[in-house]
């Protein structure tokens, strides 16, 4: 243990109160002054001399000095202003969620209109390909019609049926024909038009002429003498029913 | 109520929290500090800054004061000279100069009306070098070491122009209670 006289001589009291001394230092002293009652008193002397001169020269430190040091210690009178502007945060945090709402649901229009166009559009390009095909057949139609080569003969229905009326088309550069049957009279279910070709007295079948159709397409047959249309049970027949003959028209 | 026990209720109520006793012991001691860290920065407006921080310290930090141990003053003193040469070196080392004493020259660099090379009291009765050697320890901030070369004398003869010095502050001080006391008797 650091002994008083060593203490007092080396000057170690004066440093320890100017906190001069390291750690271990000041730890030796601290327990000679808690051994040593005048040593203590010494300290305590000294403190007050200490105390005493720091008085005798204080220099008033200017008053805005403490009303700093309150207003930096009030947290509530500073943040008096912090909660104001915590309102003005919940407004701002309100009005951010009604807009964020408001986005969602607009985003959500859109998203339901941008669902219904492009739903639309695909039943527009559905729409646009079936007018696209039947353009392209009206097209081929209108082109085997209006070929230099096609004939065109008009059919017109006997005693049987007086006010039918059939156009056939034929081209024989291409061996085609095709027949608008839309004139012929409506018939029952159970029955059908179809039509012949004559050839060399063989009446050879081109097929069956359902009355619903603009245009029928019917196998050309080489030779023909004569187209004829035929009343037949529904499905057609392989061989004509001559009763029933309602048309026939000469290609020769 | 002693000075020291008016502390000590202070004291106990600054670690209750309450405020008002900071304010209290500012009123007091807030001169004796202020004179301290301004005679150790030499500048008024950083002096102004430090001593409010040291204020702020001494509220954080009441729990670290042992009043077994020392007086009040003397670790509010630590505080305010530990606060300031902090500052000091912090502002030295973004200037970078060559020179490593955080004190020297400061003189200088002073920017306050006040004289601050002057000191009043029992201090002032003393000899030149023992005022010299309390002012450089004790107003400004030097350690030991520091002022011996400062004063350009060896640190023996600095130190013994320290105990000196406080040997004479200390009959100073016991001559003036001792005129206080005798006066008292008189009136009495």
């Amino acid at each position: 243990m650091m002994d008083r006289k060593d203490i007092m001589e080396q000057g170690l009291l004066e440093k320890y109160l100017l906190e001069e001394l390291s750690s271990e230092e000041t730890k030796a002293i601290e327990i000679a002054l808690a051994n040593d009652k005048e040593l203590r008193q010494h300290l305590q002397l000294l403190e007050e001399d200490f105390e005493k001169m720091a008085f005798e020269n204080a220099i008033a430190p200017p008053a805005a000095i403490k009303s700093a040091l309150i207003a930096r210690m009030e947290p509530t009178k500073v943040r008096s202003l912090p909660s104001s502007s915590l309102w003005i945060a919940a407004s701002f945090a309100a009005l951010f969620l009604l807009s964020s709402l408001w986005m969602y649901t607009k985003w959500q229009t859109a998203q339901d209109k941008l669902d219904f166009i492009q739903n639309q559009s695909t039943v527009l390009q559905d729409r646009l390909e079936v007018l696209e095909e039947n353009y392209k057949l009206t097209n081929s139609r209108l082109q085997i019609i209006n070929h230099p080569n096609t004939i065109p003969f008009v059919l017109k229905g006997n005693n049987i049926t007086p006010n039918s009326r059939a156009v056939a088309y034929v081209n024989h550069a291409n061996r085609l024909v095709v027949v608008n049957p839309k004139g012929l009279q409506p018939l029952p279910d159970d029955q059908t038009y179809q039509m012949w070709s004559d050839v060399e007295g063989e009446m050879i079948n081109m097929g069956l002429l359902p009355t619903d159709k603009d245009l029928v397409t019917l196998k050309y047959i080489d030779h023909a003498e004569s187209l004829n249309i035929t009343i037949e049970p529904a499905g057609g027949n392989d061989h004509p029913t001559v009763e029933r003959l309602i048309s026939a028209v000469t290609l020769l | 109520m002693s000075h020291h026990q008016e502390d000590a209720a202070v004291i106990h109520r600054i670690r209750n929290k309450e405020k008002d006793a900071l304010y209290t012991l500012y009123d007091k001691y807030s001169g004796a500090l202020f004179g301290i860290i301004l005679r150790i920065c030499r500048n008024q407006a950083l002096a102004e800054d430090l001593l409010q921080e040291t204020f702020i310290k001494i509220w954080e930090n009441i729990e670290g004061y042992d009043s077994d141990k020392g007086r009040f003053y003397t670790w509010a003193y630590r505080i305010a000279k530990n606060t300031t040469l902090n500052a000091l070196r912090k502002s030295d080392m973004l200037i970078q100069t060559e020179d490593l004493g955080v004190l020297k020259d400061k003189d200088t660099t002073a920017t306050t009306d006040i004289d601050l090379n002057t000191l009043n009291g029992a201090i002032k009765k003393l000899e030149p070098h023992h005022q010299e050697a309390l002012s450089l320890v004790y107003f400004r901030g030097y350690t030991h070491r520091e002022a011996n070369e400062e004063m350009g004398v060896p640190l023996g003869t600095f130190k013994s122009y320290i105990r000196q010095a406080l040997q004479l502050l200390r009959e100073s001080y016991k001559s003036d209670f001792l005129l206080i006391w005798w006066l008292f008797e008189i009136v009495v």
